[in-house]
């Protein structure tokens, strides 16, 4: 198979193109289905009814006024539903059994024939608990004496690689060592220790999260709904209530928005559970905005304690570090968030003396999940801010001390021990691009009030998708009686603009016009082609290549037919134009059309039949690892991911000293990933990924009261960014060091565009203040609180510049 | 109780319930799934529709207030089965990601431009403000309803 | 939260006697619908479940706008906020309002919302209302007993209270023509772009250069229970002493009389620091645009 071989030709006719996406005009036309659309006739409606306490004991559930209602069809508890659900730590609920772990989690269900009866009954049941104490801080549930959240801890179901520890609110812990870290600090000329925080936050996403699901009598269970990885929704509903497969059918329409929120198995099973209890009808049930605060997965918080050594001329010789990620009460997608941030734990530089801790930590909150960047903006938060405050303490310009200690292709050594492979990216481009673009080195202009001030800021990032060894995609690329083709993928574009890569990817192996490729919009478990998941910025690369291997596999298949037409043998022979041609004669040719389907002579005899391409990409030399080592099992080096993609980001903004607010001016983002294969909505991550982490630093946070009650569980106190909060300018800067074994050279994008804005922003703050930044979310008051405890002066000497204006002026 | 709306030109007449919004009866009862709602109290946008030729949010408005009254969604903005200026905009600017906030905001957009073909940067900003985008950081959305403006100019 | 609205009766009159009946009727168990910006978010959270919902937009009446030179301008129940900035003579003279309504919720929200809808809702946050406040507006008040002007500094009762009996209801507020020569602004602290107030100050001053007939108003939302004016401060701008001076001194009285709470919008601390931060930003531009 030459699907490795070859890499980058300089004549692609639509690689590299920027074509608008192909769902965007049924996107347009309203047209478009998401499963908030979908209805199924008869079906019935659910209503969840939510804890009221944050942590404690379920005495009494009494829903016989619930019953009373007229078109309740049932009432559904905890115990009726006996499943464990997780992804890597079997640890949850369908509903709250016995204990609550956070206000707001489900308890009881009820189903009946229309919304407004379900909200109705909803309202009628009852339930008593008996409160426990609850810990909402995780380094508060690292205590010996915090209140434990999972008693059973040391009995749940867990998958290969991840280490819970009984009788703690550790939902898993990990450790590596890379040389001498101990002797390394002593070595040091400058030891320097910080603490940083993120709180949690959420996804966001337009569409809230909802289900129909139907339990058949015949036990296949369909269900639609709007997740990002179907066939994780498939395979983790299977494992955890004993269900074959091929019993599963997920059906996934359009989905509005993502991020992560939507990629494991979230309310899936306890529909269709519910679809069975109501007498095996359909059921849909449809959070609320409120509800999808207090019930669907969030982002982790972080604590994080970082220790740097380095010598006097910038370069960092030893680094010793401490996540602890707020998994809230269940350890889902957290414990695996907590390990990519473990094995990625230096940010992105090569520092050869490295210890490193990370662990996901339960508390009485709601659980945490992925979200675009699975860890690495919470953990970059500190890196990059820590890395600016060494610069400033050797004197060093923050670029230089980045660009001194960058990781570099066939040089670098990962945290883990591998080697960062020769044709990896190249940081010190991103760098250097990004700095220019926002005229690094050269002051910023005056600001035209004197009570604001302005500087800039610059912080690099690093991650590759953080997935097992064997995470698989695969495709189908079926050719139609016209010579068009349909593409079947595992993956889901909810707006990554995927689905148009694979298009083009497969329309430039076939040699076809991108309009006569159909990539299926709407997919089902039962007629698509595998992949994992969709996640990590995983699919132009690993469903890139299996389409790609595809094409290549009916490329083969066609030129086999066309073989035996035009009796040349099919390496002479090559497709273009929609047409099989003979090398050197292109005038010797038969039409696509005419072999795609088999070939049929003049006399009725034929050769060959409909043509379908299989295709497929598994990782390659990957391992597992332990997670007390960060080594492979076997002790040689640690390879996590399939690729690493790397970027800089650098803002310049303008800070108001009277409101601590923060404006940015301008904003370059540099990403070195390999090939574009569409610039355009390249480019559309880069801008939406900005702004989505510039919201997440400036303003977004999940509050709670003491009780453990979400304080801001609406839009209106829970605050995203808007049109007239983005930055003044944006520069996309797309940089293409091709991989050898990616799609035209191609890495995924769309998680880094987030990593390391909120620590540019921070640094920016330095510059122009001084003042270190240490948590997020920098809002006016926190950026002005900081300043009052470490310049207070500079608060004086603003309001005084604004007195004098009116001196000046008046 | 009976209402009588005009829903891209057509004449429905439905049966609504005092507690209907605008925003239940065009997706429950005429069908007219484009109208998104992500907040349900006024926040997001994405069930923004034009009511007698001004945009509003459909989850605050009852269906009885409606009644009589001229209601415009994306759909009324094609012209046979064409795609409109703006709409054609959205996608070759890459101001659609996800999709769930577009029709929302081409139909803001729409009413801006019929208004003013000559906005600014700011102007389209403004009128965008009330309208939540999670995707595309909403810089090409504003690039596209820019571009569509000179459909607009007579 | 809900995803549909609790169960009421909805009536649509279209004489004001016979929405005074309504309200007569229900004694307090009814609510008026205008914008229902705020009526209907409150209706799907439960904070609000009246037996009855009246729908005034029917009561021609109600949707007067209307200058009178030399006396005022009369905003009735049903005018939109974006109706009311569309009107020429709101951008020429009455900039305080304009500015505060221009910065109110937003372009959609404004189709629907009203000026009496904003303060009849009573949210100390509320926009529009420091800027009626500054300008002494008049708040007519009508019930099936008969109606009466109710001055908005006394409108304003507690969180979400008002002066308004449960069989009242505004028909109208009239604001007074502003001061001669006047000049007014609305300043919003906020988190992002689109958020309610952290802190709001409206402020009008007239005659900035001659002490003895200068006027100077401030009034603040989201500083205390009600959104409220700081007359104390008024008298001290007679003095004719350096402006300066007077800033400061109208500041530390500003800060005595409020009292901010900690949300999640903002804590006490940060809300009494954007007080004396706006309040001297606010007055300096007025005095050197007069």
């Amino acid at each position: 198979m030459d699907f490795y071989g070859e890499v980058v030709s300089l004549t692609f006719k639509v690689v590299g193109k920027s074509i608008p996406r192909i769902d965007g005009l049924i996107k347009a036309s309203g047209e478009a289905q998401y499963a908030f659309d979908l209805e199924i006739p008869g079906m019935l409606w659910a209503k969840l009814v939510r804890s009221t306490i944050a942590h404690g004991i379920i005495k009494k559930i009494d829903y016989s006024e619930a019953l009373k209602v007229k078109g309740v069809v049932a009432v559904v508890t905890g115990k009726d539903l006996p499943y464990k659900l997780g992804i890597y730590v079997g640890d949850r609920d369908v509903l709250a059994v016995d204990r609550v772990l956070w206000y707001g989690q489900p308890v009881v269900a009820v189903v009946a024939d229309s919304l407004e009866a379900a909200e109705e009954a909803a309202e009628k049941v009852v339930v008593e608990y008996e409160p426990l104490p609850a810990v909402l801080d995780p380094e508060e549930a690292l205590k010996p004496d915090a209140p434990l959240l999972h008693p059973k801890l040391g009995e749940y179901r867990r998958a290969p690689g991840f280490n819970p520890i009984p009788g703690t609110n550790i939902a898993s812990k990990y450790e590596l060592k890379k040389g001498d870290p101990e002797k390394a600090f002593k070595e040091a000329d400058v030891v320097i220790e910080n603490k940083f925080k993120a709180p949690m936050v959420s996804h966001v996403y337009l569409e809230t999260m909802n289900v129909i699901a139907w339990y058949h009598r015949d036990g296949t269970i369909e269900i639609w709904s709007s997740a990002q990885s179907p066939f994780a929704v498939r395979y983790l509903m299977s494992a955890s209530l004993g269900i074959p497969l091929h019993k599963i059918i997920i059906h996934r329409p359009f989905i509005g928005g993502g991020f992560g929120g939507k990629a494991g198995l979230n309310l899936e099973p306890l529909v269709a559970l519910l679809s069975k209890h109501a007498g095996y009808r359909p059921v849909r049930l449809l959070l609320s905005r409120e509800e999808n605060f207090y019930i669907a997965p969030v982002r982790t918080g972080i604590i994080a304690y970082i220790k740097t050594g380095a010598r006097k001329d910038g370069r960092i010789i030893a680094h010793d570090s401490t996540y602890i990620f707020d998994s809230g009460g269940y350890a889902d997608y957290a414990v695996n968030v907590a390990r990519a941030a473990w094995y990625k734990c230096t940010g992105p530089y090569d520092i050869p003396n490295v210890h490193c801790i990370s662990m996901a930590v339960y508390t009485n909150k709601v659980y945490a999940t992925a979200f675009r960047g699975f860890g690495h903006m919470e953990f970059h938060w500190a890196v990059e801010r820590q890395l600016d405050i060494l610069a400033h303490e050797l004197g060093i310009d923050p670029l230089e001390i980045r660009l001194k200690n960058a990781l570099l292709p066939g040089k670098g050594v990962l945290p883990t021990g591998e080697k960062l492979r020769e044709d990896a990216g190249r940081l010190d481009q991103c760098l250097i691009e990004a700095a220019k673009a926002i005229d690094w080195g050269k002051p910023p202009e005056k600001p035209k009030e004197p009570w604001k001030v302005r500087g800039k800021g610059i912080a690099a990032l690093y991650k590759g998708p953080a997935e097992p060894p064997n995470a698989a995609a695969s495709a189908i690329v079926k050719f139609n009686e016209d010579g068009s083709v349909d593409v079947l993928v595992g993956t889901t574009d909810y707006g990554q603009g995927t689905i148009t890569s694979l298009a083009q990817i497969v329309a430039e192996e076939l040699g076809l016009p991108i309009e006569k490729v159909h990539v299926r919009f709407y997919l089902d478990t039962d007629a698509n082609a595998y992949t994992w998941q969709t996640v990590g910025s995983r699919s132009t690369f690993q469903d890139g290549n299996a389409v790609l291997m595809a094409a290549r596999d009916a490329k083969r298949k066609i030129l086999e037919i066309a073989s035996q037409v035009l009796h040349v043998r099919p390496e002479n022979l090559e497709l273009r134009d929609e047409k099989v041609c003979v090398k050197g004669e292109p005038w010797e040719c038969v039409s696509l059309q005419e072999v795609v389907f088999g070939y049929t002579y003049p006399n009725g005899h034929t050769v060959g039949g409909p043509v379908i391409g299989v295709g497929y990409h598994m990782p390659e030399r990957r391992t597992y690892l332990d997670p007390t080592t960060g080594r492979a099992p076997d002790g040689s080096p640690g390879a996590p991911t399939i690729f690493i993609t790397f970027g800089a980001q650098a803002v310049e903004i303008e800070l108001d000293l009277l409101t601590g607010k923060v404006e940015i001016l301008r904003y370059a983002g540099a990403f070195d990933i390999g090939k574009a294969i569409n610039p355009l909505l390249v480019k559309g991550q880069i801008y939406g990924g900005a702004v989505m982490a510039m919201s997440l630093g400036l303003f977004e946070e999940l509050k709670y009261g003491k009780d453990g009650r979400l304080l801001n569980p609406n839009l209106t106190d829970y605050k995203v960014a808007r049109a007239g909060d983005i930055p003044k300018k944006m520069i996309p800067i797309i940089i293409e060091n091709p991989q050898a074994d990616g799609p035209y050279g191609a890495r995924g994008l769309a998680e880094n565009v987030m990593i390391a804005l909120p620590a540019a922003i921070a640094n920016a703050i330095y510059n122009a203040t001084g003042v270190n930044i240490y948590e997020m979310p920098m809002t006016p008051e926190n950026i002005l609180k900081a300043i009052k405890e470490q310049k207070p002066e500079l608060i004086e000497k603003a309001k005084k510049a604004l007195m004098e204006y009116l001196e000046k002026k008046g | 109780m009976k209402i009588t709306l005009t829903v891209n030109g057509k004449k429905y007449e439905v049966d609504v319930k005092p507690n209907e919004t605008l925003l239940d009866v065009l997706r429950d009862k005429i069908g007219i799934k484009s109208v998104k709602a992500g907040c349900w109290r006024g926040e997001c946008g994405i069930c923004t529709v034009l009511l007698d030729g001004k945009p509003v949010k459909s989850c605050l408005v009852l269906a009885a207030e409606a009644d009589g009254s001229e209601i415009v969604t994306v759909e009324g903005l094609m012209k046979d089965g064409r795609l409109a200026p703006l709409q054609k905009a959205f996608i070759e600017h890459g101001a659609i990601q996800c999709g769930f906030c577009t029709s929302a905001f081409v139909l803001t957009a729409h009413w801006l431009l019929s208004r003013n073909p000559n906005v600014t940067r700011e102007e389209v900003i403004e009128a965008i403000n009330g309208l939540i985008c999670r995707c595309t950081g909403y810089e090409q959305i504003i690039e596209a309803i820019l571009a569509a403006a000179k459909y607009y100019k007579k | 939260m809900s995803l549909i609205l609790p169960k009421f009766e909805y009536y649509k009159p279209s004489t004001l006697d016979e929405a005074l009946e309504l309200l007569a009727k229900f004694k307090g168990d009814a609510r008026i619908l205008a914008g229902g910006t705020d009526l209907i978010v409150d209706l799907r959270s439960r904070i609000k479940k009246p037996k009855a919902v009246i729908d005034i937009k029917g009561i021609k009446e109600l949707h007067k706008l209307e200058y009178i030179e030399g006396k005022g301008l009369i905003v009735g129940a049903t005018v939109t906020l974006n109706e009311l900035l569309e009107h020429p003579i709101v951008k020429s003279k009455f900039h305080v309002l304009y500015d505060s309504v221009r910065q109110l919720a937003d372009m959609q929200l404004r189709n629907r919302a009203t000026l009496v809808g904003n303060i009849c809702n009573a949210s100390p946050a509320a926009d529009s209302a420091p800027a009626l406040l500054v300008l002494d507006a008049k708040v007519k008040a009508v019930s099936k007993r008969g109606e009466r002007v109710i001055e908005i500094k006394d409108f304003f009762k507690w969180v979400k209270k008002t002066a308004l009996e449960p069989d009242e209801m505004v028909t109208e507020v009239f604001i007074p023509e502003p001061p001669e020569g006047s000049r007014g602004k609305y300043y919003k602290a906020t988190r992002n772009v689109e958020d309610l107030a952290i802190v709001g100050v409206a402020g009008l001053v007239a005659y900035p250069n001659e002490p003895s007939k200068r006027i100077v108003r401030l009034a603040y939302a989201s500083v205390a229970p009600t959104p409220i004016r700081i007359y104390e401060v008024e008298e001290l701008f007679k003095r004719d002493e350096p402006l300066p001076k007077l800033i400061d001194e109208a500041v530390n009285i500003a800060l005595r009389k409020v009292s901010p709470i900690t949300d999640v919008r903002g804590s006490d601390w940060y809300r009494r620091h954007l007080v004396d931060v706006l309040t001297r930003k606010l007055l300096i531009e007025l005095f050197l645009e007069g």
